[in-house]
């Protein structure tokens, strides 16, 4: 079973299902376009910027909108070794280099975490050969657990285990390219003092260091009436020689075996020929919308922590489409896929579907019930359904659940999630069958905005908030029977995503595919 | 894509049952290798599937009872995943050190971890190899076929993949809810069969 499966795995891996995030701050689009949606281009090229799995997606709340990780703005809030897990204060983040300043190197060689190791002990394997390589001078050295390479190769010991990067530092100030810096930050530093009083920088962007004193030099001083000068900056001489290179390449006209050189990996790595390298810091960071400069993520400052204060994420905003069922797809022959839709609000929501209104060349997509509502999502269910899944109980458990197949189309209705069918008959044979699928869902629910008397219970809300309707920032707000009643709708465009089209059928090997996979409209309660 | 249902032969899996306070619901199955049982802890509706092995017998030299491989909730150890304590000698000491998983950890087909610590909500995937005295953060995914050295550290959301094991991305900040959800999911979906 395991290469079978492995097998369907892999096919598997092509179906998918990608929100596309039309980034309405970076690429400008004009309002009236809004009214009537225009057709989505799977096949363009931007498409693969512009898509992305759920999982990536943020949701701003005050904009009612899809944000994707091109449409936030990032801001850092801490500095951590990925190795030590310390966290740097900013301060010194700046003199350290962005990297660690405490124990933590990376091996020349394959780039992986030395370790420290005492050649003090006792290497009881095989002590002769110990003695051969017992240094002189200090007793501890870095040593790399992947290759094998060690400190002691290039001659680098220490006195003590613990503040190597101290140890070091004098080596470290003495390297040209750090030395050639220094002298380029001196150079330029006068500049920028004349031009400080830029105090106008966007607070998202003083707290990257190094930033504000960037900004001042190049953008601030347009906007500010800074000094003149600002651009008579003395040409800068090198203090550095850079040798002539002739000599190295004829070395490398002559190499014969491309081993013998370092790879572009490891040079990139490293500047000098200094061979070890302190570890980069890694971040975290505060994500805001663009538009609207509300916080979508702001993680724990603690280094260690995995938890949000904020976390406006799209999986729990807006419904998650997943593909249930997808039987191979053959050309020329109608073949049905479940795509099921989850709601994760509290509130009912309509979910409307729409296709391209030009079909597609290669294959014709029917959508039988392009309507329906998604129940909402209610925790007691998540916990039956983790019980209960295919076993006997369950149909009672979800009497409360309206009854399944009332309408064409519509495969499974079940907790938080409605299953729909969609029908599909490739025309052509094609590597990848996807194709864009228009949903627009909408909310109705009793409004709670903008500090309502009890917000802790909605459905009590007296009709007395007359105009409040109005300020709700959707899309679209309609005032229907009752006034407090607010429905909200959000359109966003999908691509959905099928794997290859098979020419012909292979009537033994679909079936066992069919038995994964097809749609079989009574297997769950067939089975109870 | 959602993931079909698993079906196994019911004689081939012990399920556990009630306790005393222990949660339960452990489903580990008789053709996997497990040595030392009274030093391996599981939290609760993890499923160790055939040909795994766990060596809750390799502990610490000397002393009485001790937990050698503790395991919390909702893990998965697919086929032919191997747990063996890290070792190491330590002033001339040759010894055993216990191992921690956390929950919603899964470990895929043919992976071997000899890790010091594994946290919560961890992927690892095929024939991967978990170097002594790894430790794993919270959050993180270990690509199939990477080899992680003994003694790294992987910090929360981090992917990691290559051999040796390297960054190559972060994890989104909703990873916690995808992979608690999908181990759930894997476990209510792995089903008896007669």
């Amino acid at each position: 079973m395991s290469s079978s499966s492995t097998q369907v795995l892999d096919a598997r891996q092509l179906a998918y299902v990608h929100y596309h995030c039309s980034c309405p701050d970076v690429c400008k689009s004009n309002e009236s376009s809004e009214k009537s949606i225009p057709d989505f281009d799977v096949n363009s090229p931007r498409v693969q910027f512009s898509t992305f799995p759920i999982s990536k997606l943020y949701f701003c709340d005050d904009c009612h909108q899809i944000r994707c990780p091109r449409c936030v703005q990032e801001e850092i809030v801490c500095f951590y070794c990925p190795n030590c897990l310390f966290e740097v204060p900013t301060a010194s983040v700046k003199s350290e280099r962005n990297r660690c300043a405490r124990n933590c190197f990376q091996c020349p060689i394959c780039q992986n975490t030395l370790s420290v190791v005492a050649s003090s002990e006792p290497p009881l394997a095989n002590p002769p050969a110990a003695l051969n390589m017992t240094p002189t001078g200090a007793p501890y050295f870095l040593s790399c657990g992947v290759c094998r390479w060690d400190s002691q190769e290039i001659g680098m010991t220490f006195e003590k285990a613990t503040g190597l990067a101290l140890q070091l530092q004098k080596t470290e100030d003495e390297r040209p390219d750090v030395k050639e810096f220094d002298h380029l930050k001196e150079h330029f530093e006068k500049h920028l003092r004349l031009n400080i009083p830029s105090t106008s920088l966007p607070s998202s962007l003083s707290s990257i260091p190094g930033m504000s004193s960037f900004t001042s030099r190049y953008g601030g001083s347009s906007m500010a009436h800074t000094q003149q000068k600002s651009d008579d900056v003395a040409p800068y001489e090198a203090v550095g020689k850079v040798e002539s290179e002739s000599g190295l390449v004829d070395d490398l006209v002559q190499l014969k075996d491309v081993n013998q050189i370092t790879t572009l990996a490891q040079r990139m790595n490293q500047h000098s020929d200094q061979p070890y390298k302190r570890i980069h810091l890694r971040t975290k960071r505060v994500k805001r919308c663009r538009s609207c400069r509300h916080i979508l993520i702001k993680p724990e400052q603690k280094a260690q922590a995995t938890r949000f204060k904020i976390k406006l994420v799209a999986l729990n905003s807006i419904p998650k489409i997943t593909i249930t069922s997808l039987p191979k797809l053959i050309l020329n022959q109608q073949t049905q896929i479940v795509l099921k839709f989850s709601n994760p609000l509290y509130e009912e929501i309509m979910v409307e579907l729409k296709l391209n209104d030009e079909p597609l060349e290669y294959g014709k997509i029917t959508i039988p019930s392009p309507h329906f509502n998604i129940t909402p999502y209610n925790e007691v269910w998540e916990y039956d359904e983790q019980e209960l899944v295919p076993s006997k109980s369950r149909p009672q458990s979800s009497a409360s659940i309206a009854p399944r197949n009332d309408i064409i189309g519509i495969y499974e209705r079940r907790g938080n999630y409605t299953s729909i069918i969609v029908e599909i008959t490739p025309l052509s044979e094609v590597e990848e069958f996807k194709f864009p699928l228009l949903v627009t869902y909408t909310t109705k629910s009793n409004d709670v905005n903008d500090g309502n008397e009890n917000p802790e219970n909605p459905s009590d809300v007296p009709p007395t908030n007359k105009s409040e309707d109005s300020k709700v920032e959707a899309d679209k707000t309609d005032t229907s029977t009752s006034t407090n009643l607010t429905t909200r709708s959000l359109s966003f465009w999908t691509i959905i995503g099928l794997g290859s089209v098979v020419k012909a059928p292979v009537p033994s090997r679909s079936s066992t595919h069919g038995n994964s996979g097809a749609v079989r409209p009574n297997s769950i309660s067939g089975k109870s | 894509m959602e993931p079909p249902i698993i079906y196994y032969p019911r004689l081939e899996y012990i399920e556990t049952v009630k306790s005393k306070e222990l949660d339960t619901g452990n489903k580990v199955s008789r053709k996997s290798v497990i040595c030392g049982s009274q030093n391996i802890i599981l939290g609760g509706k993890t499923i160790i599937q055939t040909d795994c092995v766990i060596r809750g017998d390799l502990r610490r030299t000397g002393g009485g009872h001790a937990v050698v491989v503790a395991i919390g909730r909702y893990c998965l150890l697919a086929k032919g995943s191997i747990i063996r304590p890290p070792y190491k000698t330590y002033k001339g000491i040759f010894s055993y050190y216990p191992m921690k998983i956390g929950d919603h950890v899964s470990i895929g087909e043919g992976s071997i971890v000899e890790a010091a610590t594994i946290g919560s909500f961890v992927h690892i995937g095929k024939n991967c190899v978990i170097g002594r005295f790894a430790i794993i953060k919270d959050c993180c995914r270990i690509e199939d076929n990477t080899v992680i050295p003994p003694n790294t550290v992987v910090p929360s959301f981090s992917i990691y993949d290559g051999s040796p094991g390297v960054f190559v991305d972060e994890l989104p900040e909703c990873v916690q809810d995808i992979y608690e959800t999908r181990t759930k999911d894997y476990y209510s979906k792995f089903q008896p069969k007669d």
